[in-house]
């Protein structure tokens, strides 16, 4: 028998009331564990961003293009880069579903190689860079919408009128931990500049380009947009993890939303707990006055409340996080995956994140019984012995 | 003999808000080494006080008490803690045992504040039990056991860590007349046989009888 030991005791004193206490925390837990994941899954595309890529865009905004020939000058006057690509938002929809969203680009036939974690049969590239209505489909998307190599698809031009017409050459997959979005439909340019009507022609979306040193980026990136700055359109150029930020930008409110709400899950699960305990430690006053009476002192009682509200909130910690885990880890991570890749392309438990549920309950259960052990700790003995006697 | 416990001018004053409440009043004491005492007087007439004081759970608000050789009233909280711990045997009423220990933790209890290994400690508690005659429900928890043997649990925990005095308030108030009975007997035991000095608040006269001495508290004054 150990201090210890005696601490733990008293925690299984009322086991009725401990398992909801525990069960409550386990709740909050896993609350704050799929809160936690949904921010990561947020931040993947922003973490993994590669950091020799730059993404340039019209200054004003991105919905307004760029002329085409800008890719031209980049090419020519940039000095240190290794490509540069362009890409056009087409924005057509699925005819059997005009709901289903998924990013539809025309792009250059280069495209790939600005984006090496893409990963397609050297093939299948050569075939699609020579077929003009040609297309290479993201895996989670071809699955979704049942795509197959050699499927003539059709969508439905919103930006650009009109039916348009499209051979799928190939499926292009991507690690799980990268920035690529994995239901993305590529496309030739070309194809779209030749069906565009006369005042949508030849214009682009963006430019992507991959520079040779990293460490240059922001020199790189400087230098393009110096090189438009006395025409007409000017430009902005970001590094891909700036630019990814700034896509998230329009939600980035939700997702502080998200980080208090998943703090102040914890703090409500701190303040049962607090209840919980400090209902313990009054129901208990006598016990504490006979510990003091043996010889116990003020800081033994207060070791033994806060031991007690440790194993409670650790026991609540690891049935949540045993809970979470593999609920996140086998069914729901994987459905999302790949039902909503696009914004969820990675949604798994960060290890980190379950050590910091585990950590932070166990930190807020101590946090939780300070006030009742600090004032168990002050109770005159005698007083204590009275309420009996 | 020496006197073990040794009271001067002692009073006691609670506060009830701002009135004043006094209790113990210019009180003087002297117990003898290896005394048996019992201790009455009318209920609210202040023994549980006087014993709190001999005991170091309280101070007097003025007087001295020198209790085992050391002066309590100069006493830090933790030092009385020690004071408690080394010198003091308590024994409640209420038997007072955590439920959540078996009666061999519950003995054990005390030695957790010594120095004892862990299986000193368990020795020592094994052989408390068996003095008080519960060698065989060590495993017992407190639930399983009758008033009275709760008690001998308590007074096993009392006497564990070999203390020089035990005091006891209303040892046999919450038990019928045969389980008071054996408790006055382990008691008078624990006096002869192992020298212990005990004080003991009753009002039993029957369990007065068994002491050596009998003091009558009355208005803050022993009779
Ligand atoms: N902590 C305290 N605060 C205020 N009054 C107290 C306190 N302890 C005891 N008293 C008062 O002191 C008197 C004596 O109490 P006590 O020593 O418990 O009496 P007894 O044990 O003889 O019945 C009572 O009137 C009681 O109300
Ligand atoms: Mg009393």
């Amino acid at each position: 028998m150990t201090l210890w030991s005696v601490a733990a005791k008293n925690t299984l004193r009322n086991k009725f009331r401990t398992t909801m206490t525990v069960l409550g925390g386990a709740v909050a837990v896993i609350a704050f564990i799929m809160l936690r994941t949904v921010l990561d899954a947020w931040n993947v595309g922003v973490e993994y961003a590669a950091k020799d890529r730059l993404g340039t865009r019209n200054k004003i905004s991105f919905v307004i293009p760029l002329p085409k020939h800008y890719i031209d000058d980049v090419r020519n006057d940039i000095k240190g880069i290794k490509s540069a690509s362009y890409c056009d938002w087409f924005g057509a929809k699925w005819p059997k579903d005009p709901n289903e969203f998924f990013a539809n680009l025309a792009c250059s036939d280069n495209i790939f190689e600005s984006y090496p974690e893409m990963k397609v049969d050297p093939a299948v590239l050569e075939r699609w860079k020579a077929d003009k209505k040609g297309a290479i489909v993201g895996d989670v998307l071809a699955k979704k919408l049942g795509m197959h190599v050699g499927d003539k698809v059709v969508l439905t031009g919103s930006i650009y009128p009109g039916d348009w017409e499209f051979t799928v050459d190939g499926i292009y997959t991507a690690p799980a931990q990268s920035p690529v979005d994995r239901s993305t439909f590529f496309f030739h340019w070309d194809y779209k500049n030749e069906g565009a009507p006369a005042q949508m022609k030849n214009l682009i979306g963006w430019i992507v380009t991959r520079v040779d040193d990293p460490s240059q980026s922001a020199a790189v990136s400087a230098s393009i947009d110096k090189l438009f700055d006395d025409r007409d359109m000017q430009t902005a150029t970001m590094s891909e993890r700036a630019m990814n930020n700034s896509f998230l930008g329009g939600i980035s409110s939700i997702l502080d939303a998200l980080n208090i709400v998943s703090v102040i899950i914890l703090v409500i699960m701190m303040l049962i707990l607090g209840n919980t305990i400090a209902m313990a430690v009054r129901e208990r006053t006598t016990e504490y006055g006979v510990l003091r009476a043996l010889g116990f002192e003020p800081g033994h009682i207060r070791a033994f409340i806060v031991g007690e509200a440790i194993t409670t909130s650790l026991l609540a910690g690891l049935v949540g996080v045993g809970l979470a885990y593999p609920f996140v880890q086998m069914g729901m991570g994987k459905w999302l995956e790949e039902n909503m890749g696009q914004f969820f392309p990675y949604f798994r438990v960060n290890p980190m994140t379950a050590l910091l549920a585990l950590v932070l309950t166990v930190l807020l259960g101590a946090v939780a019984s300070l006030l009742p052990a600090v004032r168990a700790g002050k109770m005159e003995v005698t007083e204590a012995l009275r309420r009996i006697a | 003999m020496s006197a073990i416990v040794e009271l001067k001018g002692v009073s006691k004053t609670f506060y009830r808000g701002k009135e004043p409440v006094p209790v113990l009043e210019n009180l003087d004491l002297q117990v003898e080494e290896g005394a048996y005492e019992a201790l009455m007087g009318p209920s609210g007439s202040g023994k549980s006080t006087l014993l709190n004081l001999i005991a170091g759970l309280d101070k007097p608000t003025s007087g001295t008490a020198k209790v085992a050789g050391q002066d309590l009233t100069n006493m830090s909280d933790g030092e009385l803690a020690h004071f408690r711990a080394d010198k003091i045997g308590f024994i409640f009423q209420a038997y007072n045992l955590l439920p959540v220990l078996t009666a061999a933790e519950n003995v054990e209890l005390p030695l957790l504040l010594t120095k004892l290994s862990s299986s000193d400690r368990k020795t020592r508690a094994k052989t408390a039990l068996r003095v008080v005659g519960l060698e065989d429900r060590m495993g017992h928890y407190p639930r399983q056991l009758s008033g009275g043997q709760e008690q001998r649990v308590a007074i096993a925990r009392a006497i564990v860590n070999d203390p020089t005095i035990l005091v006891c308030d209303e040892p046999t108030g919450d038990l019928d007349r045969k389980s008071a009975d054996e408790i006055l007997a382990l008691l008078e035991k624990l006096n002869k046989e192992f020298k212990k000095t005990i004080l003991m608040v009753t009002h039993d006269p029957a369990a007065a009888e068994r002491a050596g001495v009998i003091r009558k508290l009355d208005k803050g004054q022993l009779q």
